[in-house]
């Protein structure tokens, strides 16, 4: 663990920098305008956090991806949003009562705890076993690719929302930046059986924080090549989503709300089911569903 | 108040690193949410009143400040909301995180209020706020106003009765407010906030401020309001699933509201809602909507099994699905029918629309002679047709091809075809009854006219002996007749040829593994929907194989093998044994093959279907030699009874003890303590384990947890460890640990280790003989 927190944390600052301009300074609005510019002032010359501040300033919806077990689809689409060039919050879950990977055989899978167990050492652990038949099936570069993103897999019906999420922050969770608060607008499942397990997982919960949460499950199949497909996919579905919230954000107040036209006059949270129409007709291999839940 | 966009961007970087220090200390909140009030109150700019609304609704729904502390932080919140709220603010962003701040709140303010009586400043401020959002919700743009009905359904749960969870708490109605016990009340509250949910369980009946009746009146009026939205003309699925999506807390725990919930949630079907056309939105929007209340349902039936709206709920779940099929055949039927020619030229192909009487069916007339169930209901003069064997097709496709036509069949032509068959039904039924009634008659004739020839206690009714010519000739006749008469006696199936004894056995090995392929569907079913559905616990009301799941199948097996052919093979036995032939394997035998197999081929999983099995056996030896013991006829005659338990429990011992690793410790304990007998022989093999250094300790716990929980069997496993402990040095610390508590004298000395240590030791006890076999 220690061993690999230095590296993940280069790896952020270097993957920091790049992420061009966020949308709201090309959107019409005067509001966002200067205060963008403005935040570029403050971001040079404040604390070494200068890059979290430049993220953080730009109001990005935050999302939350599920799959099984935490480790394949959800933790590609963890990536792909992670370092989308308009890189979003991101934390990731997965709704099975155990970790489970691909064994030597589909009677004697991996099994793991979760919260407990970290990436690097079921990687360290399956590369001792057999490197071999876990190179081959790619396990062992998807665990690479996993510890390189956050530090293990997390289990949905653990989380508590509202819980703070600074240590994520501090040991380097890619996509951690704008989730500190512990709560999120888009949960996205990978399979209907880990939406139906995440609402009803909500449901039990209470809906203490009263704050409204759009359930999404794109399904996907559970392998590396369906995987990468999905996540891009679901990288548009969030793309899709992000643009309509901050429209909505821009026209503030009732006269920005009476100006706006077509799409935009619907609030953010009515467009939902069109914007997931939309996706859908261009991705008509991933059905999707969707709801409106509490966190 | 007016400030430069430098200063906003200032300000909200320095309200950043505040909100860092609070998720970071949840002890700072007071201080730093009384300071950030001012600032980014009802005046303030538009970027700071929103962060300062998500920060409020972020801080009164956080889990790590306590509850006590968010009571004391409401007051001065909720008058601050109050000002914002009353501007009146425009912006959705600052409404949306405003109102949840309320919705939070709210509980927080009741219960303040219902500790101080004398505060009627704080609760009619909530009133108020409360008021204010009822009456714009309506107006509110959507975003604004899903979390209007959140903050409903939280007003409604706080205004409902709920559950006192302690029985210590006196019902508040009998304390008077002056009584001294008023003042505990109101501290054990204080002190203990979470001790019972806030609800209206928790107001004293005579509150200054809180009246009861008010408060239930309005509460069941917003609980109207809020299922509303079911019952709509058209609904919006964004405010549906909102709804819906809050309702599961609503029924858990409020008893008394809970059946008129689920009872409209089970009058409400997406598909009635919209209206055509149905743009992909709209499908979004019903799908979502009928998954939704799906899952609303199912978690209200998990939570509470034996629900008496149970069969209701899942007959409106099943209806949910159907509706949703027949939206989806909509849009494939749109397409509209194809079949319909457009140059009108061909006419046979073209669909009759018109209601025309069918022309009348042309009915062949039957052959002659003795009619089959074939000719009497063949119509078609087609001979290809008739001839065509349908047993050739199989079920599926003839259920495909049967469906579709039957829905298509004219009905006129139906009824002509069904008159047709049953005319010619009658008309052979008369003929056969006059052929009968004639045969009849010329027996009897012929029976008349000699009588005395018939042996007085043979008295067929109508065949006389005398004429073998002619009675055997009707006898024939009739025989002919037989199986041509419509009207048929009971029919009886033929005996199957016997079967040989190999293809007895091939047919019970085939059923045995088809019991296993059970086992195995029945895991993957139950691994697949395990997220789903909990196995209801039966206790000690279950029965063996009553339930149809894994477990049914491994006990129906388990005794398949021990049981049902207990009695066979003791008559085997004698027959056999005498000659000294060894009896070929079984099928009692092939099933403990294969179930022994079974269980190898992963053990660690598969070891409790082992111990049913092997209880089962055990089972089974004793009641068999207690059925011999009965049976023997003299004294000295020893019954004989093959004993299986001790086999197999040996046999499984060996197939896994190699597999073992250090870490099994559970797994060989378990299969220790839960097997029905204990014997040396295994005792011995479970001693042999420490022979690999590694494995010592897993040796030296399983004895001694037989020793410490398993008294028949502690003398057996004394023995055993201290030969372990004489064998093995590397056994000597744990092993000695365990003997110097139950055995001291088997140990050398302390003076004397040194000198013997290599040799055994002379004081070691005897196997005790009474400690064979524990049970």
């Amino acid at each position: 663990m220690a061993s690999y927190d230095p590296r993940v944390n280069t790896n952020s600052t270097t993957q920091n920098p790049p992420p061009p301009p966020p949308p709201p300074e090309s959107a019409p609005s005067d509001m966002t305008a200067p205060t963008d510019g403005a935040a570029d002032v403050v971001a040079a010359t404040t604390t070494p956090n200068n890059t979290n501040d430049e993220q953080t300033d730009s109001w990005k919806l935050k999302f939350c991806t599920v799959c099984a077990s935490n480790n394949n689809r959800s933790m590609e689409a963890h990536l792909r949003l992670a370092t989308a060039p308009s890189a979003f919050p991101v934390i990731s879950f997965g709704t099975g009562s155990l970790v489970r990977l691909p064994g030597p055989s589909i009677t004697q899978p991996n099994v793991y705890s979760f919260n407990t167990t970290s990436y690097n050492q079921m990687y360290e652990e399956l590369e001792e076993k057999d490197a071999r038949l876990y190179r081959h099936n790619g396990i062992l570069n998807m665990l690479d690719r996993n510890r390189n993103l956050k530090w293990g897999p997390e289990r949905f019906q653990d989380w508590i929302p509202g819980q703070p999420r600074l240590e994520h922050i501090s040991k380097g969770d890619k996509g951690a930046q704008g989730t500190e608060g512990g709560v999120v607008d888009v949960i996205i499942t990978c399979e209907e059986r880990c939406w139906d397990a995440v609402v009803d997982d909500l449901m039990n919960k209470g809906n203490q924080l009263n704050r409204p949460v759009h359930v999404f499950n794109v399904d996907i199949k559970d392998n590396h090549e369906e995987a990468l497909v999905g996540g891009r996919a679901i990288l548009d579905l969030a793309n899709r989503l992000n643009e309509s919230a901050m429209a909505q954000r821009n026209t503030h107040g009732s006269a920005g709300w009476e100006n706006g036209s077509g799409a935009a006059r619907l609030s953010f949270d009515e467009s939902v089911p069109e914007i997931l129409a939309e996706w859908q007709e261009k991705h008509p291999n991933l059905p999707a569903l969707w709801t409106l839940a509490w966190l | 108040m007016t400030q430069s966009p430098e200063q906003v961007v200032d300000q909200v970087a320095q309200l950043d690193a505040a909100r860092k220090l609070v998720l970071g200390d949840a002890a700072l909140y007071p201080q730093i949410v009384n300071g950030i009030l001012p600032i980014v109150g009802a005046n303030a700019r538009l970027e700071l009143r929103r962060w300062g609304a998500e920060f409020l609704a972020e801080t009164l729904a956080s889990p790590i400040l306590a509850t006590s502390q968010k009571q004391q932080l409401a007051p001065t919140v909720l008058s601050s909301i109050q000002e914002t709220l009353l501007l009146p603010e425009t912006d959705n962003a600052v409404l949306a995180s405003l109102i949840q701040t309320c919705a939070s709140m709210y509980p927080l303010i009741f219960r303040h209020t219902v500790n101080h009586p004398g505060d009627n400043k704080t609760w009619e401020t909530m009133s108020a706020v409360k008021q204010e959002i009822l009456r714009k919700m309506d107006s509110f743009p959507c975003s604004v106003k899903i979390c209007c009905i959140k903050f409903l359904q939280r007003v409604v749960q706080v205004q409902t009765p709920g559950l006192i969870a302690d029985p210590r708490v006196r019902p508040p109605t009998q304390i008077p407010a002056w009584s001294p016990d008023a003042q505990y009340f109101e501290t054990y509250n204080m002190q203990r906030p979470d001790q019972n949910e806030t609800s209206l369980a928790v107001v004293p009946r005579n509150h200054a401020l809180l009246s009861l009746p008010q408060l239930e009146a309005e509460s069941s009026g917003l609980l109207d309001r809020l299922l509303d939205v079911l019952q709509e003309e058209t609904c919006n699925p964004l405010i549906v699933n909102a709804t819906l999506n809050c309702l599961a807390p609503l029924i858990r725990t409020r008893q008394s509201i809970a059946n008129k919930i689920i009872q409209s949630i089970m009058d409400f079907f997406p598909t009635k809602h919209v209206r055509p056309p149905f743009t992909p939105t709209v499908r979004v929007g019903v799908k979502s909507m009928e998954r939704t209340a799906r899952a609303l349902l199912f978690n209200v039936m998990k939570k509470n099994p034996g629900h008496p709206l149970m069969g209701k709920m899942q007959h409106y779940i099943e209806r949910l699905m159907q509706s949703r099929l027949e939206t989806a055949e909509d849009s494939s039927r749109k397409r509209g029918p194809p079949a319909e020619p457009t140059d009108g030229l061909d006419q046979t192909k073209r669909a009759r629309l018109d209601a025309v009487a069918p022309p009348p069916l042309k009915i062949p007339p039957l052959p002659a002679g003795p009619t089959s169930y074939d000719q009497l209901f063949t119509l078609t003069q087609d001979i290809g047709l008739s001839s065509f064997d349908v047993k050739q097709l199989p079920p599926d496709i003839v259920v495909k091809i049967a469906i579709p036509l039957l829905s298509q069949v004219n009905p006129a032509l139906l009824t002509q075809a069904v008159d047709a068959i049953r005319s010619r039904y009658e008309t052979i039924t008369k003929e056969q009854n006059h052929k009968r009634q004639q045969l009849h008659q010329a027996a009897t004739a012929a029976a008349a006219d000699d009588d005395d020839d018939y042996e007085p206690d043979y008295e067929p009714e109508d065949i006389g002996d005398n004429g073998p010519g002619e009675a055997a000739a009707i006898a024939q006749e009739e025989a002919e007749l037989e199986p041509d008469l419509v009207s048929l006696g009971p029919f009886v199936l033929p005996q199957p040829p016997p079967l040989s004894e190999e293809e007895a056995s091939e047919v019970g090995r085939s059923a045995v593994s088809r019991v296993f392929g059970m086992i195995d569907a029945v895991d993957a079913a139950s691994s697949s929907s395990s997220t789903q559905t909990k196995p209801q616990q039966l206790g000690f009301a279950r029965l063996a194989g009553s339930t149809f799941d894994r477990e049914a199948w491994v006990v129906l097996l388990t005794r398949l093998a021990t049981r049902a052919p207990a009695g066979l093979e003791i008559d085997d036995k004698v027959k056999a044994g005498s000659a000294g032939v060894k009896r070929h394997s079984t099928i009692s035998d092939s099933i403990r093959e294969t179930l022994y197999r079974y269980i190898l081929e992963d053990f660690r999983a598969r070891l409790k279907i082992g111990i049913t099995w092997l209880n089962e056996e055990w089972y089974n030896d004793r009641v068999r030699m207690k059925a011999a013991n009965q049976e023997r006829t003299d004294a000295d005659d020893e019954p004989t009874v093959t004993l299986y338990y001790d086999t197999w429990v040996l046999r499984l011992l060996d197939g896994f003890l190699p597999y073992l690793d250090s870490k099994d410790i559970k797994i060989l304990v378990r299969f220790l303590s839960e097997i029905p007998e204990v014997t040396i022989a295994i005792i011995q093999r479970v001693a042999g384990l420490a022979r690999d250094p590694e494995r010592i300790t897993l040796t030296v716990q399983a004895l001694m947890y037989l020793v410490m929980f398993r008294p028949p069997a502690r003398e057996m496993c004394l023995n055993a460890l201290e030969d372990v402990y004489q064998t093995y040095e590397e056994s000597r610390p744990a092993a000695g640990k365990v003997l110097a508590k139950w055995r001291p004298q088997a140990l050398p000395a302390p003076a004397e280790q040194a000198s013997t240590n290599d040799s055994s030791n002379p004081t070691q006890p005897a196997p005790s003989t009474e400690a064979q076999a524990s049970t």
